[in-house]
């Protein structure tokens, strides 16, 4: 057997120093980082990294952070598993993995010029915040702005004291709303989708984002589509188990589709059909 | 008449030629294990290849695809160094029988497509194949007649159809070429032995039929009505999730990726292995959610991965009608039989 | 900080799984370069009383005085590990427990049984907390050692959810049903690389049954080839008796 060294493969990992660490609740902290020699990740809002923890393996996560920030990126990570765990140990100063970004992210160039309503459910504020801070990066070039964000608890909001930005400024509605209301709750309580209906929006030139859990999109759907909001105006990202990135490995497979290359933003028109999507 | 794509191998020649390609080249063919099982395996000698055999326990697509195959190499012990890597050896197959040759094809498509898997590509360069025809049907449990497979269509060196008292040799490549020149023992084709071919491969028409009353081309609209059938209830009673349909299909490629770290944790290496779809943890996600629960909908998966879902990315089917995955099946799940009630059910009758 | 220091302990069991340690080579050298090895009756003579980081436990729990133990040992560890068949599973002892405790004392202690109290066997995870498992009769030595460098990342080691077919297959062995011959391979968890099958012998079962395994289709299974029901499932029995206590707790 003879060894060589591969220039080009698709296994090839960037190196990543962590800059910093922010613990954002109980069991998610974000990390900001950079890549080796200065080199840009140049993703898509939409789009995830496979992040290397060495030895413990290797993990999907969306980036959280504007591609227009080209010097470091953003990930929101929960620890849920052996590799997030093990990444939430690291330091800042340590070292990870990356490849990609992989998969096709929100149609920028489609959303230019229209209005959004973005809807985060739990986590899925995590891919979102990089939409959410490209557009206020560029907001000129998008109309009217919608954040819906639901989530468990107050404990479980992720990006509080962007939030708190997000709910001062007059160019975008926001609103927030828990599951579970504990005392130092004064907001709204129920599930995000109850927010749909309250909302003044223009159908015809809203695009949504949606991410969230996979229980949240049947309800969710189902709201926009009775405010008449065309399917393929409803953008979701469907989350799989990634191992590859690149559409071979088969564990995200959904019927014909390799979430991690033909998604894992689909919008609804598209995958209406798949009976394993949702 | 000469005919310089065809040349001829006396039987008696044949042990001189193995003996002579196996010092030339690491050399693997179809070896037989007891039981009616056999598997391809290094050989030095004619005597130790068997040349009537039925499909090998794994296919050849673990030279293409080792079981497990290392990617990536780090050590972090001073700074972070990380290389993908790939391992490899110049290795040529005799005995290559067309379905095999077939799924090959497939596997070749797969990772060929954009982003590329250049640990693939580079065994898959690495390896010469030299198929051998089969004259009649391996058992009962094969559908290389439906699919199309059981007659040479490309995607080998050379091609070996035992005629008698000779093979008559199909040469498609250069490599082909040299395999012949370079090991001797082989004489120039005459018209004679073309007609000999020609009415050999007149006979196999008689012998392979089709095995199921349903045309090729209308198969996959079979499964687009197929999704909700019954049919997939029958096989979640009885499938064990052992995952040997998968390993042993010479068109599944899904793998895991795991890391192996040195015991002073300071360096490790990430390797691929075979997975199955078949196996419950494979569509779970990491807060615990699994996109396939039931044993039905993985092996309704599994089929819709021969039957529908790669005509829509390389529009070719991905079965080869080895039977392997009907053999291999403890629980009696035979792909044939699935296929003839699909066709008999309620969905399948609206065609 | 110090290496680790390691201790094995043994409670009911052949100590073959500590056998196995002993002669594992010249990995047990670079092991023993990592950790601190202060007590493990099979090679040395030396005790230790005091706090542990990494106790070793093989064994199953069958009498009082051994939950007193494992559990004295469990509060002076840091991470423990139940190591074996008959520490994960309950294994061969588990096999008590098709049985009334006075008629089988009686069995094995003659007339003066009385003076031999015992309980029914138990896992260790099933007397105290089990941090890693390492399963199998005897344990399988490369994943013994996967499951250590995981004790020393401080990450999770989990046993493969799937069966022996799946590893055995990727050895291409010829499979035993096709020998006529029947094989706990389908039902029980991988993680041996089909190590018995791979040396002619059929899956004994020592790794515990998967999860959801199809019980129906498996019977189905054995009457195609003519294999009696009771065959297997005492041979189910043989290692994975104790696993009615775990369902029992459910």
């Amino acid at each position: 057997m003879e060894k060589i060294i591969l220039k080009d493969s698709a296994y090839s990992i960037k190196k990543g120093t962590i800059l910093g660490i922010k613990q954002m609740t109980e069991s998610e902290k974000l990390f900001e980082i950079a890549l080796e020699g200065g080199k840009r990740l140049d993703h898509e809002p939409g789009q995830f990294v496979m992040v290397s923890v060495f030895g413990a393996g290797e993990i999907p996560i969306s980036v959280s952070s504007s591609p227009a920030n080209n010097d470091s990126f953003d990930l929101c990570v929960r620890a849920a598993g052996k590799v997030t765990n093990t990444l939430h140990k690291l330091k800042a100063g340590d070292m990870i993995g990356i490849r990609g970004p992989f998969g096709k992210g929100f149609p920028i160039g489609i959303l230019k010029g229209n209005d959004l309503l973005i809807i985060a459910c739990g986590l899925g504020l995590a891919p979102l915040r990089s939409l959410i801070r490209f557009v206020f990066d560029k907001r000129q070039d998008f109309g009217k702005i919608h954040i819906l964000y639901g989530c468990r608890n107050s404990a479980n909001m992720l990006f509080l004291d962007e939030i708190k930005e997000w709910r001062k400024r007059n160019d975008v509605y926001f609103e927030s709303i828990v599951d579970q209301a504990t005392p130092d709750w004064a907001g709204k309580v129920g599930l995000v989708t109850t927010l749909i209906p309250g909302i003044q929006i223009d159908p015809d030139r809203t695009f949504v984002a949606l991410v969230g859990p996979p229980a949240v999109y049947k309800p969710a759907i189902k709201e926009l589509l009775s405010r008449n909001v065309p399917e393929r105006q409803i953008l979701i990202s469907l989350e799989r188990h990634m191992k590859c990135g690149v559409g071979k490995c088969g564990h995200c497979q959904i019927q014909h589709l390799y979430c991690c290359q033909d998604g894992p933003v689909f919008n609804y028109e598209a995958i209406k059909h798949l009976k394993e999507a949702f | 008449m000469q005919d310089k794509q065809y040349a001829i191998l006396w039987k008696e020649n044949f042990n001189n030629f193995i003996s002579s390609l196996s010092k030339l080249h690491k050399l693997a063919a179809p070896v037989f294990k007891g039981y009616n099982n056999y598997a391809f395996e290094n050989v030095r000698s004619g005597q130790e290849i068997a040349l009537k055999y039925i499909p090998t326990i794994l296919p050849p697509k673990k030279f293409f695809m080792p079981v497990h195959e290392t990617l990536l190499e780090y050590d972090f012990s001073r700074g972070l160094k990380a290389d993908a890597v790939t391992e490899y050896e110049e290795i040529i197959l005799f005995g290559v029988h067309t379905c095999d040759i077939a799924g090959i094809q497939c596997l070749n498509m797969v990772f060929s497509e954009h982003p590329q898997d250049q640990n693939y590509l580079i065994h898959s360069q690495n390896i010469k194949i030299i198929g051998l025809e089969c004259n009649e049907y391996c058992d009962e449990f094969a559908n290389c007649h439906l699919m199309n497979t059981h007659l040479p269509d490309g995607g080998y060196d050379i091609f070996f159809t035992d005629l008698g008292d000779y093979f008559i040799v199909h040469i498609n490549t250069q490599a082909g070429e040299d395999i012949i020149k370079d090991t001797g023992f082989f004489m120039s084709a005459q018209s004679s032995h073309l007609n000999e071919l020609a009415s050999y491969r007149e006979k196999k028409q008689a012998i392979f039929k089709n095995e199921l009353p349903v045309e090729l081309d209308l198969i996959h609209d079979l499964f687009d009505r197929s999704f909700e059938s019954r049919i997939w209830d029958d096989l979640d009673e009885r499938c064990l999730a052992c995952g040997n349909c998968t390993n042993v299909c010479p068109t599944c490629y899904c793998f895991d990726i795991r890391d192996e770290i040195n015991l002073h944790l300071t360096a490790g290496k990430r390797y691929r292995v075979w997975d199955s779809c078949q196996l419950g943890p494979f569509a779970k996600v990491a807060g615990g959610k699994n996109f396939r629960t039931t044993r039905k909908v993985r092996q309704r998966h599994r089929y819709y991965r021969k039957f529908r879902y790669p005509m829509d990315r390389f529009s070719r089917y991905f079965c080869t009608g080895c039977g392997r995955c009907s053999r291999s099946c403890m629980a009696g799940i035979r792909l044939k039989e699935t296929l003839k009630s699909l066709i008999g059910s309620k969905e399948g009758a609206k065609a | 900080m110090g290496k680790p220091k390691v201790a094995f302990f043994d409670f009911a069991c052949c100590e073959g799984c500590q056998l196995q340690v002993a002669n594992m080579g010249e990995i047990l050298l670079d092991i023993l370069d990592i950790v601190d090895v202060v007590e493990f009756r099979e090679v040395m003579s030396e005790k230790w009383g005091g706090e542990l980081d990494i106790a070793i436990i093989e064994g199953s729990i069958t009498d009082e005085h051994s939950v007193e133990r494992i559990k004295e040992i469990r509060k002076r560890s840091g991470i423990l590990i139940a190591y074996g068949s008959c520490a994960t599973i309950g294994g061969v002892n588990g096999m008590k427990n098709n049985f009334d405790l006075d008629e089988i004392r009686e069995y094995v202690y003659g007339s003066d049984f009385h003076f031999f109290p015992t309980k029914k066997t138990m896992a260790v995870h099933q007397v105290v907390k089990v941090d890693y498992s390492v399963i199998g009769c005897p344990v399988y030595i490369p994943e013994f050692v996967e499951v250590l460098k995981a004790v020393l990342q401080d990450i999770p080691y989990s046993v493969p959810d799937y069966a022996v077919c799946v590893e055995c297959k990727q050895n291409e062995n010829v499979c035993m049903y096709d020998k006529g011959v029947g094989c706990l391979g389908p039902v029980t968890r991988a993680g041996c690389n089909s190590w018995c099958v791979n040396n002619g012998n059929i899956c004994y079962g020592c790794r515990g049954i998967v999860s959801g395994p199809n019980e129906k289709g498996a019977h189905d299974i054995l009457s195609k080839y003519n294999i009696p029901l009771d065959l297997i499932k005492n041979k189910i029995n043989m290692y994975n008796k104790c696993r009615e206590i775990d369902q029992n707790a459910q």
